[in-house]
């Protein structure tokens, strides 16, 4: 405890953590409160917009042959609809919920990479305007949003629609990789004292496997995003059946994503359903260790699963059956969970208060929706019911009744955190079964037009088809299902603007969230605590009291530092502080280049690229050069009588992490293109190539040895740096960047010598692509292997800080191993043949 | 981390072995193995059940080994894990016994 007062403490830290007012504020602000916040309303937006587009749909289908719009249009509005939802609303509402409250929720007082979360935001709000710019220009995708090869193909989709979709998207995702990252890296180090893996809040466990998920799940389609690109753009046939590509590749690539997708989506709301149902119940949850070892069953089944999308594509049996049965398999711990809640339930005392009403909605809508993906995963249904409205009612089911109805919940259950507000009264109530019934007037009727034989994606029918009430209900239920939400945007913004001020703790949980003044300060608590137990607040009734008043950790406001405590990943013991930067328009900055970087790709000025992305580049060593000291600081005080190292003289800081989690990332991207690789080889028609690699090998040997000599110096300069010989280490650098330069050029040299044109066959676009991925990593290990000579020349590293030493050996043994493995896939089968 | 990594080791294998059974299934049709006869079946198949086999072999390792891991959530989460991903294997590969090889 410090000698300040509360109101000192808080006015200090406020200086410390706050967001200057104005404009200047908006677009420097880093604070995850305020980013966690922007995600959630521009979410919302984006939902709306897509519920338009739905309505719009809908109109259409009202009645037989109606000409409402036409299939141009048509294709444009479902397109739209569905990557709106999956890409601009689903995903970053979550990863806004998750960016604002994790910390909270975790005891602590920011994000791990508060600067990335910025980054990420300005980039969802960049791709996601130039997706919406596209729709009100009318060259919106029109591919259904799971664009399949060949119609999205130059051939069958001459336009830039395409082009939007593949790099708008990719351009999103780019936010979503960051925020996996950001959000792994805090649930693993950035807790509160004390709290370790299993006293951690359960929403935190679901976030925790679902951003893992998501640093695995999304390069997949990252990769394909930019393989098809490529190909429209320059004419490299991986898709392309003709020249040895295959549509089905896309397939895969899309599904390895698109699957998991659906378990990405449903987690964090499970999280919420986890978090709220017990405080409704006025009991804890039942069966916690279950419900992790069910999260961390769900993560690794649902990998498994992304064949059954194509069951009809003409994949022989056995196949078949191996993903038939893991996609019967992956209910089972999802029943784990239903049956957990409904035992919590059972056991609890309920209360039936706004948000129990949307939880029991969900174990409604969510449950059909279950129990017809089984039907699914049956291969002879999935036959008859492929691409029908069958199909249509299964996926909302799920991704209504698994994501909307638990948010909802969760919306009136933190609302007051959000708004320091209590809710108007019954509002929220008819909200609800507006939407209820709305909902289930809309999609139950659809599995029967899908029965009956309605395909998806249809612009319009004949009356003799005998569809033509059902689609009318469903049009009808799909504007009750609207008047529903405006009602609850209307509530919102009434609590917002109108309501009284609440307590805190209105529905006396258990967890740390409400361990702090509604709504939050910028720096969340003024001390942290020391956790003994999964629901801290039950403990201790007075929690918030002895925190407000500093008697926890990091009490002290001192050199304007935004201090957060970093603990060991398993047991939550004290590893050391974090001081994380501050508010910066550097990500905003970067994002607007990046922007550039896609814009040009899209408006095909493909050389002008080029300056953007050194731009990138520019703007990530400025962003990097930010960071560090010049001087060794010690141990600090962390108050209650202990001290511990800050994080850049600690070893696993949070760099450390985010590099590694990026690798991982990255690698999948990598094992990916092999699949790739290895697929077209297999599988795809017109295989062997015309021809082979020819010659290239003393290149090879060249590139090769070039970055296991990078590798090996930067191992050394680390281990010369332990030493404590700064220019020697310099000296070393300089070597490990000129063997990344050879790399380069002997990898570029073996592409132009020894390899068939990219355009002529799928093999040679595949190779030049394995030689673009290592060529890109040896630029990457130059990049670090240069940043870290200057950061020795100026100063930033000693014994004591010899992080950006770690991170640079980490990139450039990584570089190492993917140019061996990569030059074993271009070698290996010349040998063979 | 590495807690994580221990109370997953049981999916880790079931993965491993998803993943190989599908591209040898892969590998092998397009290879014609199920053209090679052998006693009982063909190249195919019996490499298709012997990989099988040795994964939930492996799977009941797995599972022993994680009996035996320090009382407490971790191994709880391993032992479960672990179970998963044993009957994990042996239900999603049981089709290389009954379904028809490469059509």
């Amino acid at each position: 405890m410090t000698n300040m007062t509360t109101l000192q403490r808080h006015r200090a830290l406020t200086a410390i953590w706050g967001t200057p007012k104005g404009w200047r504020g908006t677009i420097s602000s880093v604070n995850h409160s305020d980013i966690g916040k922007r995600f959630i309303l521009a979410a919302f937006a984006f939902f709306a917009i897509g519920g338009v587009l739905a309505m719009l749909i809908r109109a259409q289908l009202a009645t037989p042959g109606s000409a409402f719009v036409g299939p141009a249009i048509y294709n444009q509005l479902f397109t739209m609809h569905g990557s709106i939802m999956m890409f601009l609303f689903a995903i970053p509402m979550f990863e806004g919920l998750a960016l604002y409250m994790l910390p909270k929720m975790l005891g602590s007082r920011d994000m791990a990479f508060p600067r990335l979360s910025a980054y990420g935001w300005w980039c969802y709000l960049f791709g996601g305007t130039i997706l919406i710019a596209a729709l009100a220009f009318g060259v919106a995708p029109d591919g259904g949003w799971f664009m399949y090869t060949p119609l999205s193909s130059k051939a069958y989709t001459p336009g830039i629609n395409a082009d939007v979709w593949l790099l708008g998207i990719t351009f999103v995702e780019i936010s979503a990789i960051a925020a996996a990252v950001e959000i792994t890296v805090s649930i693993l180090k950035l807790r509160a004292p004390g709290m370790s893996l299993d006293r951690m809040p359960l929403f935190a466990w679901y976030l925790l496997i679902t951003a893992l998920m998501m640093i695995v799940a999304f390069p997949p389609l990252i990769l394909g995003s930019i393989l098809l690109e490529v190909e429209r753009a320059f004419d490299w046939p991986f898709f392309d059946a003709a020249r040895g590509g295959s549509a089905l590749l896309w397939q895969h690539l899309f599904w390895l994503f698109g699957h998991p997708e659906v378990y990405i989506i449903f987690l964090p709301a499970a999280g919420v359903v986890s978090t709220v149902l017990p405080v409704m119940a006025r009991t804890d949850i039942l069966g916690y260790g279950w419900i992790v070892a069910a999260l961390l069953a769900l993560a690794f089944l649902s990998f498994g699963l992304w064949v059954h999308h194509m069951f009809t594509t003409g994949i022989p049996h056995m196949a078949l059956g191996f993903f038939s049965a893991a996609s019967a398999l992956v209910a089972v711990p999802t029943a784990v969970q239903i049956f957990a809640w409904i035992g919590t339930l059972w056991s609890g005392r309920p209360e039936l208060k706004l948000p129990m009403l949307y939880l029991l909605g969900f174990f409604i809508v969510f449950v059909l929706g279950g129990l017809t993906g089984v039907m699914l995963a049956m291969v002879p249904f999935d036959w008859q019911a492929h691409d029908s409205y069958f199909v249509v009612a299964h996926l909302h089911y799920v991704l209504v009744g698994g994501f909307i109805f638990p948010m909802l919940a969760g919306a009136y259950y933190w609302l007051p955190h959000f708004t320091g507000r209590a809710r108007v009264q019954q509002l929220g109530e008819a909200a609800f079964w507006l939407i209820l019934i709305g909902f289930n007037m809309t999609f139950f009727l659809m599995h029967l037009t899908g029965l009956l034989g309605m395909p998806r994606r249809i612009y319009t029918y004949s009356d003799e088809m005998g569809w033509t009430w059902l689609n009318l209900l469903s049009s009808v239920g799909s504007f009750i299902m609207t008047f529903g939400f405006a009602l609850f945007a209307i509530d919102v913004l009434l609590q917002i603007f109108m309501s009284r001020r609440t307590r805190r703790n209105p529905w006396h949980a258990g967890t740390l969230e409400w361990a702090m003044p509604i709504p939050a300060t910028a720096y969340n608590i003024a001390s942290q605590p020391q956790i003994t137990g999964r629901e801290p607040l039950r403990d201790d009734p007075d929690l918030a009291l002895k925190l407000a008043r500093g008697e926890g950790y990091l009490a002290e406001a001192r050199y304007g530092w935004r201090e957060t405590m970093a603990v060991d990943t398993t047991s939550g013991a004290i590893d050391h502080v974090v001081i994380l930067p501050g508010n910066s328009r550097l990500p905003l900055i970067t994002a607007a280049v990046t922007g550039c970087f896609f814009l040009s790709l899209l408006l095909g000025y493909y050389w002008l690229a080029l300056l953007p992305l050194a731009g990138v580049t520019i703007m990530a060593w400025q962003w990097l050069w930010a960071l560090g000291a010049r001087s060794d600081v010690g141990p600090v005080s962390i108050g209650c009588g202990q001290s511990a190292p800050v994080h850049r003289e600690a070893h696993g800081g949070p760099g450390w992490w985010g590099s590694r989690l990026l690798l991982v990332a990255d690698g999948t991207l990598f094992s990916s293109l092999l699949f790739g690789y290895a697929f077209l080889w297999v599988i795809a028609p017109n295989w062997p190539p015309p021809a082979l690699i020819d010659g290239g090998v003393i290149f090879g040997l060249i590139a090769g040895l070039a970055v296991l000599a990078g590798a090996l110096l930067a191992q050394r300069v680390h281990r010369v740096l332990m030493t404590g010989a700064l220019a020697i280490a310099r000296r070393i650098m300089r070597m490990a960047a000129a063997a990344q330069v050879v790399a380069i050029v002997a990898l570029v040299a073996l592409g132009i010598t020894a390899l068939p044109s990219p355009t002529s066959h799928a093999y040679a676009a595949a190779s030049w692509a394995l030689i673009v991925y290592a060529g890109v990593h040896a630029f990457m290990a130059l990049f670090c292997a240069i940043f870290l000579h200057a950061r020795i020349g100026a100063g930033y590293v000693s014994v004591a800080r010899s992080q950006e030493s770690t991170i640079t050996r980490m990139f450039a043994t990584y570089g190492a191993v993917v140019t061996i493995i990569v030059l074993s896939c271009l070698f290996v089968p010349m040998v063979l043949t | 981390m590495r807690m994580l990594g221990r109370v997953t080791v049981g999916l880790w294998l079931w993965a491993l072995a998803f993943s190989l059974l599908y591209a040898l299934h892969g590998i092998g049709c397009a290879g014609g193995w199920h053209g090679w006869p052998l006693p009982g079946g063909s190249a195919f198949r019996w490499t298709m059940v012997v990989t099988w086999v040795c994964f939930a072999l492996g799977g009941v390792v797995v599972l022993r080994w994680a009996a035996r891991l320090p009382k407490g959530l971790e191994r709880r989460l391993a032992t479960v894990s672990a179970l998963v991903g044993l009957a994990g294997t042996i239900i999603t590969g049981s089709p290389v016994i009954f379904t028809s090889a490469c059509v």
